[in-house]
């Protein structure tokens, strides 16, 4: 079995920029964070429609009468059913490397502990939502796509979290760092 | 057709495209940011080089449904840096950590419980950040094409020639060179 992905590089960034022309011309680029909060909003609608109303940011999104789960909302669900199936049928393709929900080098470098790559993960998933929507975009809402459009705030995006990504990462893996 | 309907099905490609590609793969991705395996790096600079060109085609045809998010400064970069905080702790974005989650990972799992977190906790603090981090130093929808003031296909063609040049020719794996 191939250690490398199913697809080249070549071939998948090819296929996403042409996906992203697609989506441009037919509907509005590609984005994702933005589905997190208008999850959270419908919850909110229906659990404390009260609360909901008066925070000013979700009641932007998922209200009562307009759902909001619009275009973004399925683009995210298609990428959930999209990945799914492919998964699936590619899954003998899949370099070992790349399953499980245990990464071997994480096992590497922080051991075997669940709860530690859990809550890492956790965490992580934390600080992504809270920085995307203070950016107001995450990896293919403001990289992909708006660094497409030229947009200058995308361009700032893409510098600030790559370096901050890039420096985290050499902390998190400093002991086995040459 | 209905937009919901091609919101869906393009979500199913760009799915399947993530996986396929590796994207949702902690190795690959902390490979990335480690500056040791460049394969995410190249297939975003090949999609951004791609993506540039058609979208500019598209502009110079009055075709292209743009969205241009507002470059507020400062909020941008205090975002941008937690993002990456985010990113190389969990090993995934928003995007790929539902992707992970479809393929079953556990970990991609507690990563988008994570995400709808961060959001909700996003939402409370808000109307205070709003003022301070969202309002100041905000330039506004504005891109390169509008900065320089040419048709935007003329700075889109050198632009994705570069990330492409960058992508096939420049950037080398680096694994296997520590000693």
């Amino acid at each position: 079995m191939s250690d490398n992905p199913i697809l080249s590089w070549k071939v998948a960034g090819v296929a996403l920029g042409l996906l992203l022309t697609l989506a441009t011309f037919l509907v509005k680029p590609l984005g994702v964070s933005t589905q997190f909060v208008v999850t959270d909003a419908v919850v909110a609608h229906q659990v404390a429609p009260q609360f909901a109303e008066n925070n000013t940011y979700l009641s932007k999104y998922g209200e009562k009468t307009d759902w909001s789960v619009g275009y973004g909302w399925m683009l995210v669900l298609g990428m959930l059913v999209g990945g799914g199936l492919t998964a699936v049928v590619f899954r003998d393709r899949q370099p070992e490397a790349d399953q499980g929900s245990m990464p071997a080098m994480w096992v590497g470098q922080f051991g075997a502990s669940r709860m530690k790559r859990f809550g890492a993960a956790f965490l992580g998933g934390v600080l992504l939502l809270f920085g995307a929507r203070l950016a107001g975009g995450c990896t293919s809402g403001h990289m992909i796509s708006g660094i497409s459009q030229l947009a200058v705030g995308s361009f700032i995006f893409g510098v600030t979290t790559f370096a901050v990504a890039i420096a985290t990462a050499k902390l998190l893996y400093r002991s086995t760092q040459s | 057709m209905n937009t919901l309907i091609i919101g869906f099905i393009l979500g199913c490609v760009f799915g399947a495209i993530l996986f396929l590609g590796g994207a949702s793969s902690y190795r690959k991705i902390l490979g990335t940011l480690l500056l040791k395996d460049m394969t995410i790096i190249k297939l975003m600079l090949t999609a951004i080089g791609v993506g540039s060109l058609g979208v500019y085609l598209l502009d110079l045809g009055g075709l292209a449904n743009l969205s241009i998010k507002p470059a507020y400064v400062w909020g941008i970069v205090a975002g941008g840096a937690i993002f990456g905080i985010g990113w190389a702790v969990s090993g995934y974005c928003p995007g790929t950590c539902v992707v992970g989650t479809s393929e079953g990972k556990l970990d991609a799992l507690f990563t988008l419980g994570g995400a709808l977190v961060g959001a909700f906790i996003f939402s409370l603090v808000y109307p205070t950040l709003d003022t301070w981090l969202l309002q100041n130093a905000n330039l506004g929808k504005i891109t390169f094409v509008d900065l320089i003031g040419v048709e935007g296909i003329y700075l889109a063609i050198p632009f994705s020639l570069l990330l492409l040049a960058l992508a096939f020719f420049v950037l080398k794996d680096r694994y296997g060179e520590e000693t």
